[in-house]
Parts: C-alpha cells; sequence; structure tokens
C-alpha cells in the first residue's frame, strides 16, 4: 500500500432541513470538501457514497451516481456502500483502498441524510415472524433502542458503582465542546442538573442523555502524496483504516436481537474494538498515542465504556477521567470535540465521514471554538446495524 | 361459553409445556451451543456441523440488567393498559442471555442477580376477543 492523505472535508451544518433534499445536502458537503482540499470536480477519479435507506439513490442506494450526475459526469467509477450507521467508515475504508492501491489518486468518500420523522420505520418486505429478530423486539417487548443502552448502563452502575451524576456528566461535556462548533445542531450549554431533570427515557438514561436524529451530509477528500504536496495543506496522513464485523460470542445487547450467546475472553462491541485494534496495528501506533477521540456516543454510556473497550484506560476508569476532566478538550484524552452524537443528533450514513473531517480539522489546527491544543494523532470509532464497526487514525 | 381463545404474539417462540412455559431455542448439534429464537444455522465459526435442531431453554435464570420503559414504543408494540414496564436481561445458563418484559416484581424491588422463572402474561386483547400472550419473567416462588 502506498501512503494516502486526507486532501480536505466539508460538511452541510447538522439540523433539520426540510427544504433541502437529500441531494442538495450531498452537493453542498462535496463543494466545502473540494474547496478545502483546493481542487475542482474535474480532478475527483472516483467516489464513493454511503447508502442509505431513506432519501435519494433511486431506491437502490446509488447516492454516488445520483451526485455525479447532478454535477460531474466524467466518466468516473460510482461505488455505492452499505453499512447503516458505518455506512461512512466503509466508505472512508473504500476509498482508501482505491488511492493505496495506486489506481486512483484522488477519491471522495460522501455520506448525506435525511432522517425521518420519529422511529425508524422497517424497512419495506420485512417478515412478520420469528425470524426477524426487529420484528420479534418489537411484539414481543417494545425494546426501544435507549432500552437497549439502559440496559448496559445500568449493569455498568453495578460493576462500577458509576453514579446518576457522572452520567449526566457525560452529556453536559459534549455540549461544552459542541458550544464552539458551527456544525453542531445543539450548542446551548447544558448543566448535569438540566440532564437529571430531563424526563427519564429508560432508566438509568434521561432524554439528553440519548442521540437524537439529524439531517446532515460530509465528505472527505482522500489522495496521495502527489496531490497533498501540491495543495500546499498541512499533510495528514491516513496512518489507518479498518472496517470489521462482530465476534461470536460477543456479551453487547446488540440492537435488534432479543438474545446474546455469550462467550468468555470476547470483546464487548467487538465489531467496533476489533475495527480500532486493526487501525491501531496499520498505524504503528497505541492508545497512549491518540490525543483526540471521535467515537459515536449513541447514549451518555458510551462515552464511558467505549475508550475502555478500546484499551485507552482501565474498564471502571472512565467515571474517574471523566470526573477529573481528563476527557475536556485540552485534557489527556479529548473525547469528542465536536460535540459528538448527542450534540449533533444522528444522520446515520454521514455520522462516521463527519468524525473525520473533524479530526482533519483538529490535526491542521482548524477547529477553531473547539480546538484540541497541539493534536497530531486523532482517532475515529463508529457501529452499524449488522454488527458493522469502523475505525480510523489521522497523524500529522 | 368455552373457554376464552389465546394465541402467542409470534408463532415457535414459547412451548406450553405440562410443567409451564418453556422458551424454544436451537441447540447446534455439533458445537453444543444454545440459541434464541431458533436458528437457521450455527454462526459459531469454530463449528463445522452447523446442525442447529429446536430445543426448550432453561425456564429459570438470573437478572444480568434491567431498565424502565418510561415511554410507549411505536405501534408495533401493542399493550391494553399502558403503563412503564421493565425489561430485563436474563442470564438462563449455557452461556445465553434472553431479553424480556418483567412481572410481578416493582421497580424498587429489582436487584440484579436475582433469580427469576418464565411466564406468560396476556398484552392485549385481539378485536375478536383473542389474548394475545407474550413470555415474560417473574421473581422465582412468586405465584403468578
Amino acid at each position: 500500500m502506498r501512503p494516502v492523505y486526507a486532501l480536505g472535508a466539508g460538511a452541510h451544518p447538522w439540523g433539520k432541513w426540510p427544504e433541502k433534499p437529500q441531494l442538495q445536502l450531498a452537493l453542498e458537503a462535496m463543494s466545502a470538501a473540494l474547496a478545502d482540499a483546493g481542487i475542482v470536480w474535474a480532478e475527483v477519479q472516483g467516489l464513493v457514497a454511503a447508502s442509505s435507506r431513506f432519501e435519494g439513490g433511486m431506491g437502490w442506494g446509488l447516492h454516488a451516481n445520483e451526485v455525479v450526475q447532478a454535477v460531474a459526469e466524467q466518466g468516473i467509477p460510482c461505488i455505492n456502500v452499505g453499512g447503516a450507521c458505518a455506512a461512512g467508515a466503509i466508505a472512508l475504508q473504500t476509498a482508501h483502498a482505491l488511492v493505496a492501491s495506486g489506481q486512483y489518486d484522488v477519491v471522495a468518500a460522501l455520506g448525506a441524510e435525511r432522517m425521518p420523522k420519529g422511529f425508524i420505520p422497517r424497512p419495506p418486505g420485512s417478515a412478520d415472524d420469528r425470524s426477524d429478530n426487529d420484528f420479534l423486539r418489537w411484539v414481543a417487548m417494545g425494546a426501544t433502542n435507549p432500552a437497549y443502552w439502559a440496559i448496559e448502563a445500568r449493569r455498568r452502575q453495578h460493576e462500577h458503582g458509576t453514579s446518576e451524576r457522572t452520567l449526566a456528566q457525560a452529556s453536559a461535556l459534549m455540549r461544552r465542546n459542541a458550544g464552539g462548533n458551527r456544525l453542531a445542531r445543539y450548542r446551548d450549554p447544558i448543566s448535569e442538573e438540566d440532564v437529571l431533570a430531563s424526563p427519564m427515557v429508560a432508566d438509568p438514561l434521561h432524554l439528553l442523555q440519548i442521540c437524537p436524529v439529524s439531517d446532515g451530509a460530509a465528505a472527505v477528500i482522500l489522495g496521495s502524496e502527489d496531490y497533498v504536496r501540491r495543495s500546499g495543506k498541512a499533510a495528514v496522513r491516513v496512518a489507518g483504516c479498518a472496517v470489521g464485523s462482530g465476534q461470536f460470542g460477543d456479551p453487547a445487547r446488540r440492537i435488534p436481537t432479543i438474545s446474546s450467546t455469550v462467550r468468555d475472553g470476547v470483546a464487548h462491541t467487538s465489531e467496533v474494538t476489533g475495527a480500532v485494534r486493526a487501525a491501531f496495528e496499520l498505524a504503528g501506533i497505541g492508545p497512549e498515542d491518540v490525543d483526540l477521540l471521535e467515537m459515536a456516543d449513541n447514549s451518555a454510556w458510551h462515552i464511558l465504556a467505549w475508550p475502555e473497550l478500546f484499551g485507552f484506560y482501565e474498564p471502571g476508569q472512565g467515571d474517574w477521567m471523566l470526573e477529573q476532566g481528563k476527557l475536556a478538550i485540552g485534557g489527556e484524552l479529548a473525547i469528542n470535540p465536536s460535540g459528538g452524537f448527542l450534540s449533533f443528533g444522528e444522520a446515520t450514513t454521514a455520522q462516521a465521514l463527519l468524525q473525520v473531517s473533524e479530526v482533519l480539522w483538529q490535526l491542521r489546527g482548524e477547529a477553531h471554538g473547539h480546538q484540541v491544543p497541539e493534536a497530531k494523532v486523532g482517532m475515529t470509532a463508529v457501529l452499524g446495524l449488522g454488527a458493522n464497526g469502523g475505525s480510523v487514525i489521522l497523524t500529522r | 361459553m368455552g373457554e376464552a381463545a389465546e394465541r402467542f404474539v409470534v408463532e415457535g417462540l414459547v412451548e406450553q409445556t405440562s410443567a409451564g412455559p418453556r422458551l424454544i431455542g436451537s441447540r447446534c448439534r455439533g458445537c453444543g451451543t444454545f440459541y434464541f429464537p431458533q436458528k437457521a444455522s450455527c454462526p459459531n465459526p469454530a463449528c463445522t456441523d452447523k446442525a442447529p435442531v429446536a430445543a426448550l431453554l432453561p425456564d429459570q435464570g438470573t437478572l444480568y440488567s434491567y431498565t424502565l420503559q418510561r415511554y410507549q414504543p411505536p405501534p408495533l408494540f401493542r399493550m391494553d393498559g399502558w403503563e412503564p414496564y421493565l425489561l430485563g436481561l436474563v442470564d438462563l445458563g449455557e452461556g445465553l442471555q434472553v431479553m424480556g418484559m418483567l412481572t410481578g416484581v416493582k421497580e424498587q424491588e429489582v436487584r440484579i442477580g436475582m433469580t427469576l422463572r418464565l411466564v406468560t402474561e396476556p398484552l392485549y386483547c385481539d378485536d375478536d376477543g383473542t389474548a394475545v400472550l407474550t413470555y415474560k419473567f417473574t421473581p422465582a416462588g412468586t405465584a403468578l
């Protein structure tokens, strides 16, 4: 593999955008990314898009084709990849491979999403019988997504004595980080008291400890060494980039299943921990080298648990790290300086590319208002339906 | 008047035996792994036989974790007389953890590690008066 660099990134702010179709969000994110990379559409040699099941893609998830047919019919390969909430990471992995192989010099990865209102509906054609977990979890017990995260959080309280206040502190930190990020949807500061006063959704998780859904789009342009030199921007390298799927025996409460077959010694959330481990190996670095981590905080529990699962510190230590301010911007390991899913709301297929964009800007020192001081190494981690995991490490 | 009609929310999840209800899962003839609900194959990568057959699961287990579902789930879920309910993750042994509603226990009384047993209860009544049942877990020793 030859070295691959992040030439530029762009994003449409997260929010609810009823007046803008999904394609419009995609085009704006791509324009911003091209401008950031200092290149034009004619130089893009390939486009990898995260396929969405909600809007766009001509009903077949052909989101890359739709974009080039709108803005640049130049014969380039259009690759569309699925991976639910991890699709952005799979798009980046694919774009990386296309450049690393030497076949192409400039390839863009794109995710653009407009989320439906309310509960995410089941896909058409699903079977109404016991073969379909997503049917079973609703009809047999009404297990909402927050209930899965709440069951993890409650177990953590049992094992590590995590307090309600510490779980509230995680949400407050995310909002404080988002305060300086113009791309985040929720930027007003919230206190621990505000979090604890918000309605209880699934004990011990309150409304402000669970990520909502949003519309948003992000694109990252990868290129060869020649291109990054020509751009005149700081050379930020994709030092590690990996995707993975779940391991047999994983004890995580995997949505939407209603049971787990658990085996001793298997990592929790193995699809993500596996991708993280592989990204570390490719980059030849370890947790101690990382300055910031952009990770999928679907709930406040994730903020405490995930870095432990990735080996940043011991199980149970996340509470202390948070309470001591070590996970804040300027602390030992900045977690989600962007503000995370809790401040953005999840625009599913776009989320992993927003994470990579954030890390790129942080390493260039361009994360105005939420900059991690002297950030040199940043990592992302994301999880998607179907036990998809992805992780990216950028270094400068 | 005959006995009121009953059915389960989903066929093939629960078997009513003379000794009470049991969950129907699978046990792989090759590697011995238990699954719930029944599986078409065996996802254990070390298993070469991939031969799951229907098996009744233990009807008692211990509570691994739980939550109180405070808001009403979307319409696929139906429940007469909606009110918040406890959802538990129950360790049945054999390396198998199963999620289900809890009954016969208040939130203040729930303890991780408590022994639970399987029961069935009506969730709602169909338009034709059929009682639609699901499986739940209740503290062992509770008459229900």
